[in-house]
């Protein structure tokens, strides 16, 4: 078992004992045998087993909890010494060791977060330093607490242990969750691979790690749809953001609604071409009054917007077929120049019925729509600033 | 994207250029937000009614959804929902589609928190997955995907709401000069 290993920390002197002790160290039955100090060597007692009654008479639960889990074997007898100093020797049991284990309890700590466990480098030796090691801390906490001192005993020991041990608890409940839930959520995003220090506290295996990636792209995307409505930044709590969201998206689509059934009610009065009319109002009011041919538009735009317009289909992907429909203008009261134009286009086929946008690059239309669109651009500018 | 060279349009760009708000959504709220995207849409906007003789507010909302779908030039999920759901016509593009762009990965996990098992964590799935049908096409979407998509569909509406909204106050203003200038006239 630990043998070894403990006996290659540093408590050298305690190297003999170690086997005795490892044995001895079940809960009641390790105090049992502490206290028959027959069976360690003489310097293992120099105090006697006087020390061995005091330290199982005073506190013989806080003997018990101390010898819970681990190897609280030697060292923990070393480090009950009085004189708080840590001494790896083996068995001096302080004469008043009763009176000292608190501030023992935290010499022990100090001494073994220091000297022992660094050596070991194991997990144990502070959470504060917890580099993932998933074989250690995954193997403990599934060990249910019985079985818990046989594993201890191989990661570490003394004090430290104890409380680590309980921490391994505490994170054993958490992984096990996080576990259980990170198997569904690690075949979500693909990340690249990422570094994440653990802090303290926090467990550290993989698949806390990834749980807890996963949530902070989930809380970054949150934060910025907190930002994107308004009044949503002093709301907390994910359930009462969501209702938000959900909120103003179903009002903007609402508005949509609405909107669109204005559109639909002003249309018919429009009649397109009186559209067309007005737009060409917001270009020169003269227009309209002056009939036809009165719309001014800078001719200069138009090879300009002709490629822009060419390049912006261009860019369409091919199967997307979007179809700037040609517009159907009904020859009205006024015609303006746009309608003489849209007349001469009336050869491309209307397809109202079929999809509204049907790309169609090779439509003969082309050349000329760019006209029409950059009319319709300028005089929306226009009607758009409003 | 294109801007359209006329001086008038660039100085109502500078007018109406939002704020650029700094993060992970950058990208997606400044290209709603130009004016630019605005003239592109409020354009699509009007062929699309020319197009639709108007035979109702449904299609007229259908033609404001297809022409913001378009001017999102298919880059999110929402707009390839829209647009592949309205034509009917063409399952080839449809597989195409899918192909290129609307799986590029596995089939999308279904709907999960990170811990369901809380009441609360419940709710939140309830509210996401709500969420998920309220934003086209994004029902089985994993939460960070689904959130991104829910951003980008709502600046992609208010952009819509807003040029909807200038839309039909010109049009109801020139049907108002149009009815005064035809009884001037007379």
């Amino acid at each position: 078992m630990e043998p070894p290993r403990s006996s290659g920390v540093g408590i050298d002197n305690s190297g003999e004992y170690s086997p005795e002790i490892a044995e001895t160290l079940r809960f009641e039955e390790e105090i049992q045998s502490l206290i028959h100090p027959s069976s360690f060597d003489g310097s293992a007692a120099p105090t006697g087993g006087g020390s061995f009654t005091a330290l199982l008479g005073l506190p013989a639960n806080q003997a018990v909890e101390l010898l819970h889990d681990s190897g609280a074997r030697e060292p923990l007898a070393s480090r009950i010494r009085v004189g708080g100093h840590p001494v790896h020797r083996p068995f001096h049991l302080p004469l008043d060791c009763s009176s000292a284990f608190p501030s023992n309890a935290t010499l022990v700590d100090r001494a073994a977060r220091f000297s022992v466990f660094a050596a070991e480098g194991s997990p144990a030796s502070s959470s504060g330093r917890l580099k993932a090691e998933p074989q250690d801390s995954d193997s403990p906490p599934l060990d249910p607490i019985p079985t818990g001192p046989a594993k201890r005993k191989d990661t570490g020991r003394s004090k430290c242990d104890v409380r680590l041990s309980l921490s391994f608890k505490s994170q054993a409940k958490a992984t096990a969750k996080k576990s259980k839930n990170a198997e569904e959520n690690t075949d979500g995003d693909k990340l690249p691979y990422v570094h994440v220090r653990a802090r303290r506290g926090q467990a550290t295996d993989n698949h806390s790690l990834a749980e807890r990636a996963r949530r902070e792209k989930i809380n970054v995307r949150m934060k910025l749809l907190q930002e994107l409505v308004p009044g949503c930044s002093k709301i907390t709590g994910t359930a009462l953001v969501l209702d938000e969201i959900i909120n103003h998206v179903q009002t903007l689509q609402r508005q949509v609604e609405f909107l669109s059934m204005r559109l639909a009610a002003v249309n018919p009065r429009i009649d397109f071409s009186s559209l067309d009319s007005y737009l060409s109002a917001e270009c020169g009011p003269v227009t309209v009054r002056n009939g036809p041919g009165g719309v001014v538009v800078d001719p200069s735009l138009w090879p300009t917007d002709a490629t822009a317009e060419a390049t912006r289909r261009l860019l369409v992907p091919q199967f997307w077929h979007i179809d700037l429909v040609p517009p159907q203008l009904q020859p009205q009261q006024s015609l303006t120049t746009w309608e003489r134009d849209g007349a001469a286009h009336s050869q491309l086929l209307p397809n109202p019925t079929t999809s509204l946008f049907l790309y169609d690059p090779a439509n003969s239309g082309n050349a000329n729509v760019p006209h029409l669109t950059a009319k319709l651009k300028t005089a929306e500018d226009r009607a758009l600033n409003l | 994207m294109i801007v359209s060279p006329s001086s008038s349009s660039s100085s109502s760009a500078k007018t109406k250029k939002a704020m650029k708000k700094p993060g992970l959504g950058d990208q997606e709220e400044t290209k709603w937000r130009t004016a630019a995207q605005q003239r592109i849409y409020g354009r699509r906007l009007i062929d699309a009614l020319r197009a639709t003789a108007p035979s109702g507010p449904q299609a007229v909302k259908e033609a404001a959804d297809s022409a913001l779908a378009l001017t999102a030039r298919g880059q999110s999920r929402w707009s390839r929902a829209i647009l592949l759901s309205r034509r009917r016509p063409s399952c080839k593009f449809l597989l195409k589609a899918r192909r290129g762009r609307m799986q590029p990965k596995p089939p999308p996990p279904v709907l999960k928190l990170g811990a369901p098992a809380s009441p609360e964590g419940k709710k939140v799935s309830e509210r996401l997955r709500l969420l998920g049908r309220l934003v086209p096409g994004c029902r089985k979407l994993s939460a960070p995907s689904l959130l991104e998509e829910a951003a980008d569909y709502m600046v992609a509406l208010e952009m819509q709401v807003k040029t909807m909204r200038a839309l039909a106050d010109a049009l109801s203003g020139a049907s108002l000069n149009a009815a005064e200038h035809a009884v001037s006239d007379e």
